[in-house]
Formats: C-alpha cells, sequence, structure tokens
C-alpha cells in the first residue's frame, strides 16, 4: 500500500506532464500520451478522495463529476477557440447537474439558462464575428505552458490536501452533529422568498451592476463622440 | 454523519480541480475569449464548493451567493466581450500578446518562436481523371425554356 501523500506528488505530476503535453505547442505530437497522463493522475486523483471510492452508490456523482472535469481540460486543451467553447458548455451542463443532485435545482436551471443560453452564445458570437478561420498561430502555442501546468498542479494538489486535513479535523464533525442528520431540502418557493425578503437589498444592488455594465458595455463598444461640442 | 463530510469532501474535491483547471487555462491560453472562459470555469469551480457548503450547513446562504455570482458573471461578461472587442478593433487579431506593451517596465519582450505551420488535410496532388463519355448535346426544346428557368 503507497502511502497517500506519495500518490497526491504522483498524481500531480502526472497531471502537470499531462496538461503540458495536451497544451498546444505548436505540434500535434504527444497529445494522446498527454491525455492519458492525465487520466492517469485524475483516476490516482480520485482514488484518495472518499466517496469517490464507491462507485456504486455514487455512480451519478462519478459520471457528472467526470463529465465536468474531462470537459474542463478538453476546454483548455483544444486548439479551436470554438471547440472551447463548446467544451465550456459541457462543463456548464455538468455542473448543473452536480448542483441539481445537490437539490439546488433552481441554480442548475440559472447555469443552463443564464450561463450556457447567454453568456456563452455571445462568447461564440464574438468569436465568431472575430475569427471565423481556424486555429490561428497565438491559439496553436501558448505561453509559460511548464510554469502554468505546474502551478495548476500544485494548487490543485495543495487545496486536495488541505481539504483531506480540514475536513477530518474535530471542528467539522462537531458542525457535522451540529447541522443535524438529513441534508434539508429546500422548496423553490423559500428559496423565492428568502431572496425578496432577506436578501432584497443585494437583489436591487445586483440589478443596479447590471444597469451599470449594460450601460458601460454599450460607452465602451459605442462610436464615441462624433460631432465635436460646440 | 461521516457521509455527509464525505458528500462535502467529494464536492469540494471536484471545485479544486475546477479551479485548478481554469487556473491553468487563463494563465496559459493567449486567446482573449478562452482566458475568460478559463475565467469562467474557476467561477463555477467557486459556486459548486458554495452549494456544497450550504447543504453541508443546511443554509440557503449558498445558493443565494451563487444566484448573485451567476448575475455578477453576466455582467463581467458584457463588460469582457465589449472590451474584448475594442482590443479586436484596435489589434486586428485576439492574441493577448499583441497588449505585451503593458507588461512591467523589467520584462523581457515575448518573442514569436518560429515553428513549421499546421500540415493541411489537402492532398498534395489531386488524382488525374481521364475524359469519359459524349459531351451532353442540347435539343430546340430545352433552349426554348431555358431563358424561363
Amino acid at each position: 500500500m503507497i502511502e497517500p501523500p506519495i500518490i497526491l506528488a504522483l498524481a500531480m505530476v502526472f497531471g502537470a506532464v499531462g496538461i503540458w503535453l495536451l497544451l498546444p505547442r505548436g505540434t500535434g505530437r504527444g497529445r494522446a500520451a498527454g491525455a492519458a497522463f492525465a487520466l492517469a493522475a485524475l483516476g490516482a486523483w480520485a482514488s484518495l478522495v472518499p466517496g469517490l471510492g464507491d462507485w456504486l452508490s455514487n455512480s451519478l456523482f462519478g459520471v457528472l463529476a467526470a463529465v465536468t472535469l474531462l470537459a474542463a481540460g478538453a476546454m483548455i486543451a483544444s486548439r479551436s477557440p470554438i471547440y472551447s467553447a463548446i467544451w465550456f458548455g459541457m462543463t456548464l451542463v455538468g455542473t448543473a447537474g452536480l448542483f441539481l443532485l445537490t437539490g439546488a435545482e433552481f441554480l442548475a436551471v440559472a447555469t443552463l439558462v443564464v450561463y450556457a443560453g447567454a453568456i456563452l452564445v455571445t462568447f461564440l458570437f464574438v468569436l465568431m464575428l472575430s475569427q471565423p478561420e481556424g486555429h490561428t498561430s497565438y491559439d496553436r502555442r501558448s505561453w509559460g505552458a511548464v510554469l502554468a501546468a505546474a502551478t495548476g498542479a500544485l494548487l490543485i494538489g495543495v487545496l486536495s490536501m488541505t481539504l483531506t486535513a480540514v475536513l477530518r479535523g474535530p471542528a467539522t464533525a462537531a458542525a457535522a452533529q451540529q447541522n443535524g442528520e438529513s441534508a434539508a431540502y429546500y422548496p423553490l418557493a423559500q428559496l423565492g422568498s428568502e431572496l425578496f425578503t432577506r436578501y432584497v437589498i443585494p437583489v436591487e444592488v445586483a440589478a443596479t451592476l447590471l444597469l451599470a455594465a449594460l450601460v458601460g458595455a454599450a460607452v465602451i463598444i459605442g462610436p464615441g463622440r462624433t460631432h465635436p461640442e460646440p | 454523519m461521516t457521509a455527509d463530510i464525505a458528500t462535502l469532501h467529494s464536492y469540494l474535491a471536484v471545485a479544486a480541480v475546477l479551479v485548478g483547471i481554469g487556473l491553468v487555462g487563463f494563465l496559459s491560453r493567449r486567446n482573449m475569449i478562452v482566458m475568460f472562459l478559463s475565467a469562467e470555469t474557476m467561477l463555477q469551480g467557486v459556486s459548486l464548493s458554495l452549494v456544497a457548503w450550504g447543504r453541508f450547513h443546511n443554509d440557503l446562504g449558498g445558493q443565494m451567493l451563487v444566484l448573485f455570482i451567476i448575475a455578477l458573471a453576466a455582467a463581467e461578461a458584457a463588460i469582457a466581450l465589449a472590451l474584448v472587442v475594442t482590443m479586436f478593433v484596435r489589434s486586428g487579431k485576439l492574441d493577448i500578446a499583441a497588449w505585451q506593451d503593458l507588461r512591467e517596465a523589467d520584462q523581457p519582450p515575448f518573442e514569436e518562436a518560429e515553428f513549421p505551420p499546421e500540415p493541411s488535410d489537402e492532398p498534395t496532388a489531386w488524382p488525374h481523371l481521364a475524359p469519359a463519355g459524349i459531351e451532353p448535346g442540347s435539343s430546340d426544346e430545352k433552349e426554348k425554356y431555358r431563358p424561363a428557368v
């Protein structure tokens, strides 16, 4: 039995190498090896997460998490930005499924409608307006790929270690005791009434912010003052 | 009880990997649109962790915060896309390296390395077909109707 920190370190190294191989480097060589490395890293890392080990009871969560993470990896690895955007849509679908699994069904629908339906389509719109042709030189060669992959793998490793350390601590167990046996299910009506009673000021602030962003975008992209002031 | 902690751990782990992948994409990719997609991926990871914590603590605050994150992301996307379009109009491409004049004073400039062009899918030589058969003739009836079609 290998010690968990060694497995985590191996997963980090494999993940860094895999992501570096997957990032566009000017040649298409080694991308399959990179995918294999990244998958091996993901598997080694997933074996450390409790709750991922019991695949039968958590198969839905496993499938959704795998869809989310693989689509996110493919998003940063694909050379064509159009494919990146579509893989990002797949990530959104996976995240919405995870939201649904947590009991946050309104957020799942809002993610699909607002993110995939509005934001992603706007991104695709700009992309097709400005870069209709395929791979450009700056899409085929990323900068700082080694450092970026190492940084990402290090961040994921440190976060995973911190999670394990914190969640196995006594404070979390005490909080779980205090929170009660079952995770409460909130009906949608309660979310709505809470939103417009307790959180009514933030709603107004968010509305103002959206209006300001709208006006700001129009000012940024507008033609400016064509006629000089007299 | 421990099952709840395990669920929380799984969700937080997925969220951590999403944030890490988004960070790698934001640092390494040079297309501005892909950079913003990576930033949105990081936001997704944070949203996932907030929802998981909200469920763990039996509190609606996590979901509320994610709701506001979605609204904020819409505002951010509007401003960011306006900036991207403006920068594209000025520089003619979506490359963030076109704006490297804005770097720190002591940083060396990024120089595009030469690399071979992408191999194209088209074959280098098309097959040559020998002409065969007869040329289809034209009848008077066809000529009569042709201008009307």
